[in-house]
């Protein structure tokens, strides 16, 4: 297992180099210049071309990429062009809420999703199910900046029970974890309710039926924990997502996360933030895969890595 | 039943009287509390010097000062200074400052301060951005502690308006001296207020100054919050999340009116919206095409529309408040006209004309409806114009590559005139020394003598002579239908009924230092 891990992590190499790669050379190409986005509107061509010495822009882009790599080795990924202070800071002042977030929001995503996927599966096609999977179906098509929106407006404006936007406390977080969870919630009670029933139907459920075992312990023993695989994979692919920062979720409540982060860098040429923040999300994904994969083998001892 | 009504009446008008009662302003103020101001961005940098954003602006202004200081109504007034003398020949400025002002350190704020400031502004190394505002300034001086002395390479008229500027305000030398680059993150000025942290991302805290030197603030303490949405913003002022929310979107404002709290204020801004057409290439190398197009445009059905009303249609330029302004004839809607000149340029609607418009998507209030209604009101005249747009960054890059390799035909942009004086806002958009890539002149305008009369009240001391010489360069612009002349923008902000003392500056900045809030 060790060995397989191992493994694992050597070939997350070449995909963290080569999405650093992409995405170096993709905020240059991108057009809009970040000198003069610091220097503002309004700036002289002196001053603009001053500041682009200063970053290092006017060197050979392969030349910026050797000292990037240089520099991320040793875990200094330089100054933020806009702010000035030091991109590792920026980035730690963002990823306990974006970790904070993501997971506030699987808790609520697993919860109901799981629930309601198996709800809509031991009872297939009846009006329990049809209702369960429309409000799915809703909650996967609602964007969230409307749905954000609403639970701010019911919630906060109304109710004045929970707090609008902003981060502190925990009733601060419950807003944007249920929009967050909602749509993620959706696609989970979808993929239950479908991996439960091809489980439902097959022969050693059957068998634990006819040794008169409770439907509970069928349902949830024997089913469910087999029909959790498909489930778990969606619930890794969406923390990588979630872990990639989720801008709608965040611009609404204003929670500063690594979502935002990225957007307000890539409008401003923030090229060491956005580099930055990029190579960070893709080695939460690469992790995230491989806990996946070593969940499969917990949940399923059929399944060993030698 | 009729009993009912009289006592119903009687308690409708009882309560009426008792609400106008409680909304005269005769309440003394109260000190202590914590406003919350909602913005759309985070501040960029902490450091004075180094800033280009309004959002970063206001949180600013709590904590540093400038030598003058622009009065909401648009006057230059002294602050940190108190006085100042011209030498005959314009050249040498002398100042006096205040005396007994201490930054928030503890450092004295005396001569020597003031010069460590603009010198480190007129530093290249420092890479300030608004250093062009007084690149004229040749030597500085710190004659005694409270005399300041600088002396300019040429006569310069701008310079009291250029000094009020927050870009060049005064920050204590010892704790730039000290912090170094990290400066940026904990500034230290002569405000009412003194920073207390910036959490990224989410806020910025100030609190009271307790050693200020002028009028103490009332409140113990103001949070600069970021919300980047819009409606949310919103909802979070509605919910009392926050007392005040910068950029209401105009059609809230209709909703917002209906109660009693937030209240929806709207104030004046230095911005004006345009749309440019670059002079030199085809077909708005044509003056009529120009006119006919400022004709077919009925700004004002756009500003009632678009804006609810809430912005200014342009008679110049620049905005009423700023120094140097006065109303030139501009274009009414006549569509009549507006169609004889396209027919003199040998356009029909069998044959229109044909343009690319470029505009900007949420950087100015509307602009892409603004945009919109624009092409819909040309088409009724017969042009046909194309809309193109650009995410902001990219949209800029491509608005200012030099003459040759510039090929847009007209595009909205806005300009604040922030020093609130003409010469910013005229002599950058419109003197042909000013062309891409050096300035913001991006239509390539030039006419000889509104370069000379610019040139020439740049360096007249007489603000009377001045203001002819820009009344005459404004008259010259707009008959030669440089832009197509928009509206001036307001400041639409929404503020809870609690709040007294809030003043919205026409430099788009929220200012708190005598607000307070009733019990």
């Amino acid at each position: 297992m060790w060995a397989y891990v191992a493994k694992r992590l050597l070939l997350a190499v070449p995909v963290i180099f080569g999405v650093a790669f992409v995405v170096f050379a993709m905020v240059r190409v991108v057009p809009g210049d970040p000198a003069q986005i610091i220097a503002g509107e309004t700036a002289t061509r002196e001053f603009v071309e001053a500041i682009r010495k200063d970053l290092g822009l006017d060197r050979p882009i392969l030349q910026q990429f050797a000292s990037f790599l240089a520099g991320a080795a040793r875990g200094d990924f330089g100054r933020s062009i806009r702010s000035r202070a030091p991109v590792s800071e920026e980035l730690a002042a963002r990823i306990p809420n974006t970790v904070q977030l993501t997971i506030a929001g699987l808790l609520v995503a697993v919860a109901v999703g799981v629930s309601a996927g198996v709800i809509s599966a031991v009872r297939p096609y009846s009006w329990l199910d049809a209702s369960v999977m429309f409000v799915a179906l809703v909650g996967l098509s609602m964007p969230v900046f409307w749905s954000g929106l609403m639970l701010i407006l019911i919630f906060a404006v109304r109710l004045s029970w929970l707090p609008a936007v902003g981060t502190g406390t925990l009733a601060h977080l419950i807003l944007p974890a249920i929009t967050l969870g909602g749509a993620t919630a959706a696609i989970i009670a979808r993929m239950t309710r479908s991996s439960m029933l091809e489980v439902l139907r097959s022969d050693y459920i059957r068998t634990a039926r006819a040794k008169g075992a409770p439907e509970r312990t069928v349902v949830n023993r024997h089913a469910l924990r087999n029909a959790l695989i498909p489930v778990i994979t969606v619930v890794g692919l969406q923390m990588g997502t979630l872990l990639s920062g989720a801008v709608l979720t965040e611009s609404v409540f204003a929670w500063p996360g690594i979502g935002r982060l990225m957007v307000e860098g890539i409008l401003t040429r923030d090229y060491p933030v956005v580099q930055a923040a990029v190579l960070l999300v893709a080695l939460a994904f690469v992790f995230v895969n491989l806990l996946v994969d070593l969940l499969y083998a917990l949940v399923d001892p059929r399944i060993h890595y030698g | 039943m009729h009993r009912l009504l009289v006592v119903l009446a009687t308690i409708v008008l009882t309560s009426a009287l008792g609400f106008s009662a409680a909304a005269a302003p005769a309440v003394a103020p109260t000190r202590g509390g914590t406003l919350i101001v909602g913005s759309g961005t985070d501040a960029t940098t902490l450091d004075g010097h180094l800033y280009t954003d309004s959002p970063t602006a206001t949180i600013m202004e709590h904590m540093t000062e400038t030598l003058y200081e622009l009065s909401p109504e648009g006057r230059v007034q002294p602050r940190l200074a108190l006085s100042h003398t011209v030498s005959p020949d314009g050249r040498t400025w002398t100042f006096r400052l205040r005396p007994n002002v201490r930054f928030h350190d503890g450092t004295t704020f005396d001569a020597a301060a003031a010069k460590f400031n603009l010198d480190r502004v007129l530093n290249p190394a420092t890479r300030a951005p608004w250093r062009f505002l007084i690149d004229r300034v040749t030597e500085v001086t710190a004659v005694d502690s409270t005399t300041l002395r600088l002396v300019t390479n040429a006569p310069f008229a701008p310079l009291l308006a250029h000094l009020t500027h927050s870009g060049l305000a005064m920050q204590s030398p010892t704790a730039i001296q000290r912090l170094g680059a990290d400066y940026a993150r904990q500034p230290v000025g002569t405000g009412p207020f003194r920073f207390r942290e910036w959490v990224r991302g989410d806020r910025v805290v100030v609190t009271r100054f307790d050693d200020y030197w002028g009028e103490k603030a009332l409140l113990d303490e103001v949070q600069f919050r970021v919300i980047p949405d819009d409606g949310a913003r919103l909802a979070a002022l509605e919910a009392g999340s926050l007392h005040v929310a910068v950029r209401v979107p105009p059609r809230e404002i209709e909703r917002l009116r209906a109660g009693r709290d937030p209240i929806v204020r709207i104030d004046t801004s230095l911005r004006t919206i345009f749309v440019a057409f670059n002079v030199t290439r085809p077909p708005f190398s044509d003056r009529r095409l120009r006119q006919a197009l400022n004709y077919a445009v009925n700004k004002r059905a756009i500003v009632q529309s678009a804006l609810a009303g809430t912005a200014r249609v342009s008679d110049a330029p620049i905005a009423p408040n700023v120094q140097g302004y006065s109303p030139v004839p501009v274009y009414d809607w006549d569509t009549d006209r507006a169609a004889s000149l396209l027919r003199e340029a040998g356009y029909s609607r069998e044959r229109p004309l044909r343009a690319v418009f470029h505009h900007p998507t949420g950087r100015y209030i509307r602009d892409a409806e603004i945009a919109a209604s624009i092409q819909g009101l040309a088409r009724r005249v017969g042009i046909e114009l194309e809309l193109r747009t650009l995410e902001f960054g990219a949209y800029i890059a491509l608005t200012a590559r030099p003459r040759e390799q510039n090929d847009i035909q007209m595009y909205m942009l806005g300009w604040g005139t922030v020093t609130g004086d003409a010469d910013y806002g005229l002599y950058a958009l419109f003197h042909s020394s000013q062309w891409p890539p050096v300035g913001f002149n991006r239509g390539f305008y030039k006419n000889d003598r509104v370069d000379q009369l610019l040139d020439r009240a740049r360096v007249t001391v007489d603000q009377s002579q001045r203001n002819q010489m820009y009344a005459e360069a404004m008259r010259l612009i707009a008959e030669d239908a440089a832009w197509l002349f928009l509206h001036s923008e307001s400041q639409v902000t929404g503020v809870r009924a609690a709040v007294q003392g809030l003043i919205v500056h026409p430099g788009e900045r929220v200012m708190a230092h005598q607000a307070w809030l009733r019990r």
